[in-house]
């Protein structure tokens, strides 16, 4: 897909409201000066989303929440190219996962030689309910230039012991202590309208 | 009855023996300070009375209100009255203020049988003690203790105890990172709440805060158990001679 202008995307479980967005790979060309939003809460299915910065001052802002559950095994792959210098990424992926489920995500980013003065980040966090449930990241920087601002994170874990004990101890029963906590870690990316989606999930997964 | 009695209380964390055969007896109004080192226990003390998962009881026992603690699970214990005044309260990113007060507040009345809070009561409930405790709607709007400083996040721990109403509260190193002002606030918040029916325990290193706060009894703690018990003279003394004589 060729966009003209800033645009930005919002999609539920695959379906986006700008563009349908399905499980084929999607590619996004960003002009000079025009920036690309994207909020995607992923529930199943494989997503591939291909990001090129194709002009100066061209920027990309992806947030994607993944919640898998049962024995689902999916894949996100997400590859911004900065083929202009002065072009920026952010990436941000949270991910709760419960039962026997698993996520792959691979984040790319790459930065031809010509393209200094750029900023990429990418971060994935992921919370894992149960002790079957895997993920499996692969984050990439492929960077020839040099003068470059290049950042990337990820970090699998638990739900932290001391945020449930704090609500614990203000008489919150560990379910809904739970739920405060896996809600407000996904909410924290995605637009207020969608909570409705994250409830659903929750009520019937944790 | 006692209101609260902790017998021969032995705790570990992990592979460390940190309580010792600990005991102590509180009774309704009073209010009681444990001082000590650091390393000695104190903070372990609050963890395990408010029941932290990571705190294992070897021995001994806490009866509150002639009921067994221990045999209870920590959103129990606080809805049976224990609040646990933090040290380092815990931020919470995307948890409004509010909302988690709400959330607690409805908690403990279903745990009592009661009905839920509406919103208008919860409201002018939140707000009359808010106001009292010089805490503002911006600060009830925020996300539970992000971007406070650390004397805002100890007015919010304060605030929280007087909109939970317990019955024993416990306040660890209420007093650190305050300054006077502060130290003001949150002592005049304590001691609105100082009534018959509840009981305190503070935590503190130093004697300052009990200048503002005036404890019934002293304890002094060294290595997991009280060592020494006496009244408030008991701090002015330890100010002046420090812990070197108990170690």
């Amino acid at each position: 897909m060729k966009i003209t202008n800033n645009i930005s995307l919002t999609g539920y479980n695959g379906v986006l409201t700008e563009t349908v967005f399905g499980t084929e790979p999607m590619e996004i060309v960003v002009p000079e000066n025009s920036e690309f939003t994207a909020h995607i809460l992923h529930i199943s299915g494989p997503i591939t989303l291909r990001v090129i910065l194709n002009g100066e001052y061209a920027k990309c802002d992806i947030k994607i929440a993944y919640l898998s559950n049962k024995n689902n095994h999916n894949n996100i792959k997400v590859e911004v190219i900065h083929q202009y210098k002065n072009t920026a990424s952010s990436q941000v992926i949270k991910g709760i996962l419960t039962d026997t489920s698993k996520m792959v995500f691979d984040g790319i980013i790459r930065i031809p030689f010509d393209s200094q003065k750029c900023d990429g980040h990418q971060n994935h966090r992921a919370i894992l309910l149960s002790d079957t449930a895997s993920v499996q990241a692969t984050p990439e920087l492929e960077i020839y230039a040099d003068d470059v601002k290049c950042s990337h994170g990820s970090a699998v874990g638990a739900l932290d012991e001391n945020h449930l004990f704090y609500l614990l101890s203000r008489g919150i029963p560990m379910d809904e202590a739970k739920k405060i906590l896996l809600k407000s870690y996904v909410m924290e990316i995605l637009p207020e309208t969608w909570e409705q989606y994250v409830d659903e999930w929750m009520d019937e997964n944790v | 009855m006692a209101f609260l009695e902790i017998k021969n209380l032995c705790a570990k964390v992990g592979e460390k023996q940190i309580l010792k055969d600990f005991s102590l007896t509180i009774n309704e109004g009073e209010i009681h300070a444990i001082m000590g080192p650091n390393g000695s226990g104190k903070s372990t003390l609050s963890n395990v009375i408010a029941g932290h998962p990571a705190y294992e009881v070897t021995a001994g026992s806490i009866t509150f209100k002639g009921q067994d603690l221990l045999a209870m699970r920590a959103d129990e214990r606080a809805n049976s009255g224990v609040f646990l005044a933090f040290q380092y309260p815990t931020e919470l990113p995307g948890v409004g203020t509010a909302l988690f007060l709400k959330t607690a507040i409805n908690a403990k009345r279903k745990f009592l049988g009661l009905p839920d809070l509406d919103a208008v009561q919860f409201m002018k409930r939140l707000k009359t003690r808010a106001t009292a405790l010089g805490v503002t709607d911006e600060m009830l709007k925020r996300p539970v203790n992000v971007g406070f400083s650390g004397g805002e996040k100890k007015k919010m721990e304060t605030f929280q105890m007087a909109f939970l109403e317990p019955d024993f509260c416990i306040l660890d190193e209420m007093d650190s990172g305050l300054d006077i002002d502060a130290l003001r606030v949150v002592a005049n918040g304590v001691n609105v709440m100082h009534e018959p029916h509840r009981a305190f325990l503070l935590i503190t290193h130093y004697q300052r805060l009990l200048d503002y706060i005036v404890p019934d009894f002293v304890h002094i703690m060294v290595d997991g158990k009280i060592v020494q018990s006496g009244d408030k003279t008991l701090a002015l003394q330890l100010e002046e001679k420090g812990y070197e004589n108990y170690k």
